[in-house]
């Protein structure tokens, strides 16, 4: 159970821009955090260095009261020595060792007796279904299976900290609702602190205790899921977080329903850039009963709800509805827009908060 | 959001030491940097000698034409392309090499061709044993070919027990005998399986597909073949052309057994009489002008498969391409691919290993068959013991294993670790460097390697003491030449792997050394078995390499065959030869073993 402190890192890979920018931020002990992003935002390089795989350029990495790293005392904790857990993407089982090698090899390291590792494989074993699996080699692992032994690993020497690399991305999604699970259950079971990476916002809303959404190597945003949801800090966070994405107006681009969005708030058109509300918050009515009237385009049914393509005098975007949509494709109807989804950027593309 | 507090009270010296520490605990660096030093020292420094022996006078011109030893001087550049004698030691041997060459390369690509058209898309018979027996030839030591025409047509011109032709009353023409002709034949004979390596891997990896579309578009097989698959096979066709040119430019022993008679001079063997007369000067020239030569070569190469990139199919599905029936034609070609492997390799095995067991060549009377040359009891007309019993032929055996054994060893540790060092350490200044002198062995012929060795290592220079006359210096040689193919595997090994093993142990504790142990050796092991298995069959018969290196008592195999030969004892060059055959032989059936996978990957290149 500790706490991971990240003081002023940054990481230089050598391209123009730096991988991990002067990034400082604090995870609370016991909470399943996950660094959310798109593809080289430097959340990969953030857990690696964590993990001590990676150097940073600079600044300084705690975990509780060990430091990991500090380039002003110039301390660098080997990983070897830091205690902590890290499953690979690729799960990087040894193909050479069977399940139960693959287990124990963490405790082979602390030279623990062969009872006590027998006792330990016995426990996970349990805890995660590898019954009749122990003599086996990871080739002949379903993939599921596999993700189970390469977690089983980094549990089997009670890691003070787990870190986890994008650990769903190769299941297919039957095996990735009920790893979802399995993970979520765990972490409620070993109380330790969890760091995952994803680029996936749905997993990371589904599985984090709190979110932490990286931009370009600087943490945009760091809040609990629905917090993040509910309430983005930045245009970026609005974009990168929710399925339909936030249909996103500005007044070049859809002025008629940029227009009509700002009157629903107290803002001033001069404070605001871009305006942003939620699929889900734009509510259908007949034609002439709503802030504004829009044309159908396309209407997918998903069996539970509808999801609506809409046209606003050339803007196009799309609403959830949970009941059947007034109208047909092609015909006009009318569209009310509920204020808890509206969110309002300003020329920094930053929050803009009603006092 | 985020706080920001950059700390500006790092010191400078704190930086310089966290920068060090960082990269004392990296071995990855540590590794990198030894071996960059070593590498410098083996790679660079005999090419610079040879540059500079190219324009300084040795001490025994200085002596006799006056002026200072080693002071520069254009003499031995005019004396290679300019002087009277120039004629003698470059004009006329390349022109003979341009001629050898250009007929040797012609049949190997053609016969590579056809047989592995033949092999991999038709159902000529026993096409699954052809894949591998067409490749023995390859196996053989070069002089194997070479000693094995001799034995057969060998006339009066030269001294030693009579050809077996010549036995039987047949005296075979010179032009037959020796010269551009058996050159010719016999280089290409030896250097067909490796246009037919790879031809067989560009046919089987041709998409299928793309054979398929053409026949429903109503393409027969002939148009399939003269429309898609031979033009597909153009940029292979020029690197096995470019290639193989090379190889016969630097191959010694084919023209100095079959060329020396007739006093037909190519390149190679010109730079070896160099060597004997002591000319270091000249030497180093005509090592220079090999190497070009082989540059040259290698940059077209280059280009070519640059330039024809658009041709590279990424594999299909990995569907075989079903055989085409031949009809009436099967037995025919069936004749002629077998017929390939009888002269190729079956003939001169044969031919060698009757020739150890008759008394008298020619004589197929029963009594006249025997192990006299193995045993050395009753030897006709020879005052040597027989191979069981001479000594220097143990000699050169346990040399030969030593040396060849020693060097792939060395060789298959050396190229994981350049792999591990170039690959761990992406984007570095070590990476790079590693990784290009590590090929650059490859741009010089043997010959010309050795030249370059041979004029560093001769004299002590600082802490490296002379190692002319020396096991190690045969060794290192090897090691270095090797080196490309090494690396080569070595870093492609590596790629596969990945980091990740690496690091999952270092997270659950394993400090370098045990991750080493426990994990990379263990998946690394069949590609460091055949990193060394490799080279050990490349240097059980390698001649051209080592042949101006090696001193009395420092004799391999393959260069005792040679001295067998200089002095007419034909039996025993033969046996010698064979018994480097077996050996090589047994070495390819372990590696078959051991990677369950034909040679065809491993022999290219």
């Amino acid at each position: 159970m500790s706490e991971i402190k990240l003081n002023s890192l940054v990481k230089n890979f050598g391209g123009n821009s730096l991988a991990v920018d002067n990034l400082s931020v604090t995870f609370p002990s016991g909470e399943f955090v996950c660094l959310l992003g798109p593809s080289g935002c430097g959340k990969t390089t953030t857990l690696r260095m964590i993990a001590g795989l990676e150097r940073p350029d600079s600044g300084e990495i705690f975990c509780g009261d060990q430091t990991y790293f500090s380039s002003n005392t110039g301390e660098y904790l080997k990983t070897e020595k830091r205690n902590l857990g890290l499953m690979f993407q690729s799960y990087a089982l040894w193909p050479h060792m069977t399940v139960f090698q693959n287990i124990v090899f963490g405790l082979d390291m602390k030279n623990e007796s062969s009872s006590e590792k027998d006792k330990r494989f016995e426990e996970l074993e349990k805890l995660f279904q590898l019954k009749n699996l122990k003599n086996r080699y990871p080739s002949e692992l379903s993939g599921g299976q596999q993700q189970r032994v390469a977690l089983a690993r980094m549990l089997a020497v009670n890691p003070n900290l787990l870190l986890l690399d994008e650990p769903l991305s190769n299941l297919d999604s039957n095996l990735r609702l009920e790893m979802r699970a399995e993970l979520k259950r765990l972490h409620q079971t070993l109380g330790c602190t969890i760091v995952f990476v994803t680029h996936d916002q749905m997993e990371a809303m589904t599985l984090a205790t709190s979110i932490a959404v990286m931009n370009k190597g600087i943490i945009e945003q760091l809040a609990k899921p629905m917090e993040i949801y509910k309430n983005p800090k930045s245009l970026f966070v609005a974009k990168f977080v929710g399925s339909p994405q936030m249909n996103i107006v500005d007044f070049n681009d859809g002025e008629q329903l940029a227009s009509s969005l700002l009157n629903k708030t107290k803002f001033d058109k001069n404070n605001v850039k871009t305006l942003g509300i939620r699929p889900e918050s734009i509510k259908l009515t007949s034609k002439d009963n709503g802030d504004i009237n829009g044309t159908i385009e396309t209407i997918q049914p998903t069996g539970a709800d509808w999801i609506v393509g809409l046209n606003i005098s050339g803007k196009s975007i799309f609403a959830i509805s949970s009941d059947q949509p007034p109208g047909n494709e092609n015909d006009i109807i009318g569209l009310s827009f509920k204020l808890d989804g509206l969110h309002t950027f300003d020329r920094n593309d930053l929050k803009l908060e009603a006092d | 959001m985020v706080s920001l507090n950059p700390t500006n009270q790092n010191s400078l010296l704190i930086r310089i030491k966290i920068k060090i520490s960082q990269l004392l605990l990296q071995p990855s660096f540590i590794i990198g940097s030894i071996l960059v030093i070593i590498l410098t020292y083996l790679v660079i420094a005999p090419i610079i000698s040879i540059f500079s022996n190219s324009v300084s006078l040795t001490m025994m011109d200085a002596m006799l034409s006056g002026g200072k030893d080693g002071a520069f001087t254009y003499k031995y550049v005019e004396r290679v392309f300019t002087s009277s004698i120039s004629e003698k030691i470059f004009w006329t041997p390349l022109k003979n090499s341009i001629t050898v060459s250009f007929f040797a390369t012609l049949i190997a690509l053609a016969l590579g061709l056809i047989l592995a058209s033949l092999v991999t898309s038709t159902n000529i018979f026993g096409r699954r044993y052809l894949g591998f027996l067409l490749i023995i030839p390859y196996m053989l030591p070069s002089q194997a070919m070479a000693t094995a025409w001799l034995t057969m047509f060998k006339n009066r011109k030269i001294s030693g027990p009579p050809g077996m032709l010549e036995s039987f009353g047949f005296t075979p023409p010179d032009w037959l005998a020796y010269g551009p002709l058996p050159i010719s034949i016999c280089m290409a004979l030896s250097y067909f399986p490796f246009a037919f390596l790879l031809f067989s891997s560009a046919l089987s990896k041709i998409d299928i597909q793309l054979e398929e579309v053409a026949s429903t578009l109503g393409a027969k097989t002939k148009a399939i073949w003269t429309k898609i698959i031979l033009p597909l096979l153009i940029p292979t066709t020029m690197s096995v052309l470019l290639l193989t040119v090379a190889r016969t430019l630097g191959t010694f022993a084919t023209p100095y057994i079959l060329g020396t008679p007739a006093k037909y001079t190519l390149l190679s063997t010109s730079l070896y009489s160099s060597v004997r007369s002591n000319e270091s000067g000249v030497v180093a020239v005509l090592a220079i002008v090999l190497s070009l030569i082989g540059v040259m070569l290698l940059l077209v190469d280059i280009w070519v498969v640059r330039k024809w990139q658009r041709f590279v199919t990424v594999g299909g599905k990995g569907i075989k391409r079903q055989p085409s029936k031949l009809g009436l034609f099967r037995t025919p070609t069936t004749i002629f691919a077998w017929l390939i492997f009888l002269l190729a390799a079956l003939g001169p095995f044969v031919v060698l290993a009757l020739s150890t067991l008759m008394r008298e060549p020619g004589n197929f009377s029963f009594s006249n068959f025997g192990l006299a040359y193995w045993t050395g009891v009753n030897v006709p007309g020879m005052d040597q013991p027989g191979m069981f019993t001479s000594p220097e032929v143990l000699t050169a055996l346990k040399n030969s294993f030593i040396i060849a054994g020693s060097a792939s060893i060395i060789c298959g540790a050396l190229g994981l670790l350049i792999g591990y060092a170039v690959v761990r350490l992406p984007g570095t200044l070590i990476s790079g460097f590693l990784r290009q002198i590590s090929f650059l062995p490859y741009l010089m012929p043997g010959l010309a390697f050795a030249a370059a060795y041979l004029s560093l290592f001769a004299v002590a220079r600082g802490p490296i003491p002379a190692l002319y006359g020396s096991i190690s210096l045969l060794i290192l040689v090897m090691v270095v030449t090797y080196l490309p193919y090494a690396s080569r595997s070595g870093i492609s090994a590596m790629m596969q792997v990945g980091p990740e093993p690496e690091e999952a142990g270092m997270v659950l504790g394993a400090g370098f050394w045990r991750r080493i142990v426990s994990i990379l050796a263990p998946l690394q092991k069949s590609a460091l078995v055949i990193a060394i298995i490799l080279p050990f069959i490349t240097g059980m018969k390698e001649l051209s390499l080592v042949v101006m290196l090696v001193t009395p008592g420092t004799e391999l195999l393959t260069t005792q065959s040679i001295r067998f030969l200089d002095f007419g004892y034909t039996q025993l060059a033969n046996a010698t030869i064979l018994i480097i055959g077996v050996v090589v032989m047994i070495s390819v059936l372990i590696l078959n073993r051991v990677t369950k996978t034909n040679l065809a990957s491993g022999l290219g290149g």
